[in-house]
């Protein structure tokens, strides 16, 4: 698997992610690939309504969001945290059938979205984007990868 | 382009004129902005809205040689050039405006052209110097996409640029691995929403995006290009991006547009902000370049001033009628003082006065306009003629909102500018001068203006030499002004009078001598003609201030009525200092000339009698009566008494303008017409004061 040069926060801390999924497994899967960006589990959730609550509680860099759930849907989870945290960066991790879903989350303010299954370098380039369109975290230009901004992690 | 019909074309030709001279003053005012901040962008883009709105307004009457011109220009007005060049740039807007102005009077008069090719070349050189940065990404783009924007997406394109906020077009390949291209495209907006302000967008919807290959846009976003590219390079969305600077206004049309969009947009402004009024004035004041429009949004007209003319002599005619009707009142009260009707006239007769007195008044204000129409041509006046002179002069203005007739304002213009020519060219001295005389190297210009009772008073002050008034005297007795002795006797404000007597000004080596002396007796002749009065006061080393007073409106004055060999006179109230009554004994002779002691103080006398050689009508001459008055008058510093037979009373005239063939004598400056149709002629005070200065002893007129 190709090598990933870390993902930090502009503070050079680790980027901290809450993963949202009602698969275990999905969310193990995306905490090792979040792990081998460099970042940090903030908290993960299995539900949207846990997801709300998590959000609040550790406030997190960036939120791996399912589409489909129980309890509450993706979509509503995103459109109440961007409610109460206009600037969360939220990705949309969805399988194929979900357009329509999708389209739905984006408009309610997910920043960008992923297909099931994620590829660890699609969610990378992903991830990057996200994390350096505001100012309030990542801060590098586009240009300059954000990663390569930080010290490569012994 | 579509041209108007002939008609309406030279309507607005004829407005496109009034404008344009706005839009120079404002140009001159920034190039001067420009020469002490060469490299201020604030300034750079004042310019650069005033030439481009020239540019779209010229274009717009099919001026094309003007809106080339104007493009040309426009194109050199940037910061990097500004960088480039520094002072050397202010130096070419002036001069451009100047070549403006001759162009727009060329155009005016339909006379020949100046030649610009000189001034073109300069800017042409001036652009060359500018390192070409931005301009191959441009051109590369341009030819490899089209974008194919709507009339009012390229109105909104124009119109954002004209804010000062970069327009990209940006055509983005959605990445065709994507199978979810709705959502593509969804994300894709969201960023470029976030990224700035959509200003066209194809497809514009995501009804049909789920074939979309490629999203056009047009957006605008003060973020650096690069930024941009940034932001639209979304991962797993976007595989590749172009993005040019948008180049919308290519049609004079959509320019125009564009300001009329930006003017209403600013109209908005200003009526959102709770004191719109100021807001509107503020602009005024800050010499925007957008008169054309702001005329629109200020709630303000601009009427033709024959119009204003007309309605002022109407409102002229009903103040003559309103005498009539008071004499006619006068007349019935001595007849049926009883009547209870009489009563009523009279009330109704004052309520109509007191309505006709507003009328009067805002008819007047309508008229009125601040003398900074007037002085904000004078920052660039004193600059070249500093320049010129090779001296270093700083012009001070205040009073600039104070309100006057336009048409007294007009005819101020002329004699401002030869005063103020004359300040900086003769008044003040040389540095080396200046420095020598232990005062600052840098001569000082004050312009001021305000109001006092029913005149407006303009000073004009420089800190320099001061006229030197034995050089005026041996010039007035070598010019056979006067004869030495009559120069001895001379008090120190009949020598500076010297000064205004005609002829006296063409001697050449006496104006770069002594300082004063170009085109003065023009100045007196205008100020005479406005019923007004010019005051020197000059103090040697210590400068000179010249004093211009006028009064508010020409439409009407107040006057003083009296007689003389029974004919009737008026005075202008406003000069009037005193009335009193004498006997004959009173007056006294000293040295020819007839002197009434006031209060401790010496009169000298005038007879109009005398003066004008009048005939008497009245079968008895009034010099037989023991008794006369004595009106002493006030005229700039100096006081004369007017000897008359009878007092007639206040009377508020309206003038009517005589034709100068009509009137044989400068010493009668307008007539009018009273009440009950007598014609009286109106006395112009200062000529009657130069022909008792400047003259010898009265008996010898008479």
């Amino acid at each position: 698997m190709a090598q990933f040069a870390p993902l930090l926060r502009k503070d050079h801390q680790p980027v901290r992610y809450l993963v949202v999924d009602d698969s275990v497994f999905a969310r193990k899967n995306l905490m090792k690939m979040i792990e081998m960006f460099g970042g940090e589990i903030a908290g993960e959730a299995g539900d949207g309504l846990t997801a709300i609550a998590e959000f609040n509680r550790t406030k997190p860099d960036v939120v791996l969001m399912d589409i489909t759930m129980p309890q509450m849907e993706g979509i509503e989870a995103v459109e109440r945290i961007v409610r109460q945290h206009p600037h969360a960066r939220i990705v949309m991790v969805s399988s194929v059938g979900y357009q329509e879903n999708i389209l739905a989350a984006l408009q309610k303010g997910a920043k960008h979205f992923v297909q099931k299954p994620v590829k660890p370098e699609v969610l990378y380039e992903i991830l990057r984007y996200v994390l350096s369109d505001d100012p309030s975290a990542a801060g590098a230009p586009v240009g300059v990868p954000v990663a390569l901004a930080g010290e490569p992690r012994s | 382009m579509t041209y108007l019909p002939e008609d309406r074309g030279a309507e607005l030709r004829a407005f496109f004129f009034e404008t344009a001279a706005e839009i120079l003053q404002s140009l001159n005012e920034a190039g001067l902005d420009l020469e002490a901040r060469p490299t201020d962008e604030e300034v750079l883009r004042r310019l650069r809205r005033a030439v481009h709105t020239l540019k779209g307004d010229s274009a717009a009457c099919g001026f094309t040689s003007l809106s080339q011109f104007a493009h040309q220009l426009e194109d050199v007005l940037t910061p990097q050039v500004a960088h480039a060049q520094g002072a050397r740039l202010a130096e070419v807007v002036l001069a451009a405006a100047d070549a403006f102005e001759a162009l727009l009077r060329a155009l005016q008069n339909k006379s020949e052209p100046p030649a610009l090719d000189k001034l073109l070349a300069i800017i042409r050189d001036i652009a060359g110097t500018v390192p070409a940065a931005n301009t191959p990404s441009i051109t590369q783009a341009a030819a490899s996409h089209a974008f194919a924007w709507t009339e009012y997406e390229q109105l909104m394109i124009a119109e954002a640029e004209h804010r000062g906020e970069p327009v990209f077009n940006l055509a983005l390949h959605v990445d065709t691995n994507s199978p979810m291209r709705a959502a593509a495209f969804q994300l894709i907006r969201n960023v470029l929403h976030s990224t700035g302000t959509v200003l066209a967008l194809r497809p514009e919807d995501s009804v049909d995006s789920a074939t979309i290959t490629i999203v056009e846009a047009a957006l605008a976003s003060r973020l650096p290009e690069d930024k941009v590219v940034a932001r639209c390079n979304i991962p797993s969305v976007v595989c590749e991006v172009r993005i040019e600077r948008a180049r919308a206004a290519n049609s004079l049309e959509q320019e125009l547009l564009a300001d009329l969009l930006e003017a209403q947009q600013k109209a908005a402004q200003a009526e959102a902000t709770p004191d719109s009024h100021t807001a509107a004035t503020d602009l005024e004041q800050a010499g925007e370049p957008s008169p054309a429009v702001a005329a629109v949004t200020d709630a303000s007209l601009r009427v033709d001033a024959g119009r204003i003319d007309s309605v002022m002599n109407l409102v002229g005619e009903l103040i003559i009628g309103k005498s009539m009707l008071n004499r006619a009142l006068a007349d019935l009260e001595q007849r049926h003082a009883r009547d209870p009707v009489r009563a009523k006239l009279a009330d109704a007769l004052a309520f109509q006065a007191r309505v006709l007195d507003e009328l009067h008044k805002c008819v007047l204000k309508i008229r009125m306009v601040p003398v900074e129409q007037l002085f904000r041509r004078f920052p660039r006046v004193v600059r070249d003629v500093a320049k010129q002179c090779g001296k270093d002069v700083a012009l001070e203005i205040a009073g600039q909102n104070t309100d006057l007739d336009k048409s007294i304002l007009d005819a101020l213009a002329e004699p401002l500018m030869h005063l103020v020519r004359n300040a900086v060219d003769h008044g003040i001295e040389d540095a080396d001068e200046r420095i020598a005389a232990g005062k600052p190297a840098r001569g000082t210009l004050y312009l001021k203006a305000y109001h006092q009772g029913t005149q407006v008073v303009i000073e004009v002050r420089d800190d320099g030499k001061g006229i030197d008034l034995p050089r005026v005297r041996a010039r007035a007795i070598q010019n056979g002004l006067l004869k030495p002795e009559e120069a001895e006797r001379l008090t120190e404000q009949e020598a500076i009078s010297l000064i205004f007597s005609n002829g006296f000004s063409t001697a050449a080596e006496v104006t770069s001598v002594s300082g004063r002396g170009v085109g003065m007796d023009v100045v007196r002749n205008v100020l005479d003609r406005l019923k007004g009065t010019v005051n020197v006061t000059t103090q040697p080393g210590r400068g000179t201030t010249i004093q211009l007073r006028a009064p508010l409106t020409l439409a009407s004055i107040q006057t003083l009525l009296f007689r003389v060999a029974g004919r009737l006179f008026a005075i202008p109230l406003s000069s009037v200092v005193e009335i009193t009554r004498v006997t004959a004994s009173d007056i006294s002779r000293v040295d020819q000339r007839e002197v009434l002691r006031l209060r401790e103080q010496i009169l000298s006398l005038v007879r109009l009698d005398h003066l004008t050689q009048i005939h008497a009508v009245e079968p008895q001459p009034a010099k037989r009566k023991n008794t006369s008055f004595v009106i002493v008058i006030g005229s700039a510093d100096r006081r004369f008494g007017l000897v008359v037979d009878s007092m007639v009373g206040e009377e508020e005239l309206v003038i009517k303008a005589l034709p100068s063939e009509i009137i044989s004598s400068d010493l009668v400056s307008g007539a009018s017409i009273l009440g009950d149709g007598t014609v009286v002629l109106i006395l112009n005070v200062p000529a009657v004061l130069s022909r008792l200065s400047r003259t010898t002893p009265l008996g010898a007129i008479a």
